[in-house]
């Protein structure tokens, strides 16, 4: 290998030597960690992506009220028998979690992206500090996902309520408004944590189809996956996965089996276990 | 600039630099002084994934000037370019370094080096081998002078005298190494000489780096074998 320099040229006139800009100055970590996260929220917003998924969580958002619509229409026509045992009209079964995949994915390609494009490369020379760099993805993805959550979740409760009426329970489970907002605040949290735990997954990964299979199993399939156990060991899994933390987190763990300390902690270990992971592999992994 | 082409396809040149100047608090009014510096403001706000090589290694080192760096590093910045985008490249880096910027390639293509640099470092298996201005080089590196005269016969028996190693074809032309083109041209008049060519060649940069390198190869072909 040759390495080869351009020296500077003996000039008459002393050339301008360059200034190191103000703003690149050695700062606080909290000035270092405000303007990374400013630069991971311009790659966020100017990923095309990120709205093709945005457009994704509504239709998935509308086609749950569209269901939701066609279950209170079977309602309507059943016998007063049949009634009692309709489901509850609640979007956090029906839409939610397709929701929690689609802003999740906004998270995922946060990272994969980077890594299947190489430009984590360059993302790597401008902010070297790992450890920051993924926590200031994280950050952004999940304050993305917190507005994206809240925004799709009050949208298909608002919905569902709109659409379940007066209706007596159990197709009703909100006999006002307000007994809705705890699985609202809930919905919202559990999509953001779903975001942060795909920041983990795609850092792990580093591969944007492994990602979203992975992320897809853990909300779709598993749930499904969980109906073929038997009755016990399907609640205590059932219990832990992150579309079932909803209620159980809200308080109304009916049928699983987690307290709402117990949510509390499962979803914490979500993102300890996904942030851990996605962070040692970071920091140890060669990136080239 | 490790590699230019690493740049997501779906973001416009501006973002691109927007996300990596605003990650270190660098304003968009830099970003827009460094692609009006390397020729990419018309297309700032177009996709990257219809750039070509040599707008992207633009792009890359547009990047590269975001923070107005002293001492920038190249790693191949000619690789794949056509001649125009080499003469850019070479110009542009010529100009940052008049600007008093130190500029640090690292290459492969000695014959591009060449052409563009002043100072040389050589390295083998992670060790200097050499470092060295290109004007020592080329008279340190000095490698013969190639004559032509219809007097052949005569001028190699001056120059022989004159402690030189001299070959010929047969014909026109000597290959003269020991001494310089003036000695030869000096020698040449006195004997009245008529002289058609006098051409110092000196070893090219890729000379040099195999000669010094040779020991430091970690892979090599085989030799061809004679049929």
């Amino acid at each position: 290998m040759t390495m080869t320099t351009l020296q500077e040229p003996t000039l008459q006139e002393k050339p301008t030597v360059p200034r190191v800009i103000d703003s690149v100055s050695p700062t606080s970590g909290t000035r270092v960690f405000r303007d990374t996260v400013a630069g991971e929220w311009i790659k966020l917003r100017t990923l095309r992506s990120t709205y093709a998924f945005l457009v994704g969580g509504l239709g998935a958002t509308m086609l749950g009220s569209l269901i939701l619509y066609l279950l209170i229409q079977s309602y309507d026509k059943a016998t007063a028998a049949d009634k009692g045992n309709f489901e509850t009209a609640d979007p956090s079964v029906v839409s939610i979690p397709f929701v929690m995949f689609f802003v999740g994915s906004i998270g995922a390609m946060l990272i994969t992206s980077e890594f299947t494009t190489r430009s984590i490369g360059p993302g790597l020379l401008a902010v070297p500090q790992r450890r920051l760099l993924l926590g200031a993805k994280a950050t952004v993805a999940g304050t993305a996902a917190l507005l994206a959550g809240l925004f799709f979740a009050s949208l298909s409760f608002a919905s569902a309520k709109m659409l379940v009426g007066d209706r007596p329970a159990p197709i009703n489970p909100w006999p006002v408004w307000t007994d809705a907002l705890p699985k609202v605040f809930c919905a919202t949290i559990i999509v953001m944590v779903t975001t942060i735990v795909a920041v983990g997954l795609g850092t792990w990964f580093r591969s944007t189809a492994s990602t979203l299979v992975t992320l897809g199993s853990l909300l779709l399939v598993a749930p499904a996956f969980a109906h073929f156990l038997p009755t016990v060991w399907q609640l205590r899994f059932g219990s832990i996965l992150l579309p079932n933390l909803i209620p159980q987190l809200a308080g109304s763990n009916h049928p699983y089996v987690l307290s709402q300390g117990g949510a509390v902690a499962v979803t914490v270990g979500y993102l300890v276990l996904a942030l851990g992971a996605g962070t040692i592999s970071f920091v140890r992994r060669d990136v080239s | 600039m490790l590699d230019a082409g690493a740049a997501h396809p779906g973001r416009t040149a501006f973002h691109h630099l927007e996300s990596l100047a605003r990650s270190n608090g660098i304003g968009k009014a830099r970003v827009k002084a460094v692609l009006e510096k390397v020729g990419l403001e018309s297309v700032a706000h177009k996709r990257l994934g219809g750039f070509s090589l040599g707008m992207r290694q633009r792009l890359g080192i547009a990047g590269a000037l975001l923070g107005d760096p002293a001492v920038i590093l190249l790693d191949e910045p000619v690789n794949g370019l056509d001649a125009s985008g080499i003469r850019w490249i070479r110009s542009t880096l010529r100009s940052l370094a008049a600007e008093g910027r130190t500029v640090l390639l690292s290459s492969h293509l000695m014959s591009e080096m060449a052409l563009t640099v002043d100072h040389v470092l050589i390295i083998g298996r992670g060790r200097l081998l050499k470092a060295t201005s290109m004007e020592e080089m080329r008279d340190r590196f000095a490698r013969d002078v190639l004559v032509r005269t219809p007097r052949a016969g005569e001028l190699a028996t001056i120059l022989t005298g004159l402690g030189a190693s001299v070959t010929s074809d047969g014909g026109e032309e000597l290959v003269v190494v020991g001494v310089d083109a003036v000695t030869i041209g000096g020698a040449a008049a006195a004997a009245a000489i008529p002289l058609h060519g006098l051409t110092p060649r000196a070893a090219t940069l890729e000379d040099v780096y195999l000669e010094l390198t040779n020991d430091a190869a970690e892979y090599r072909a085989a030799p061809e074998k004679a049929a």
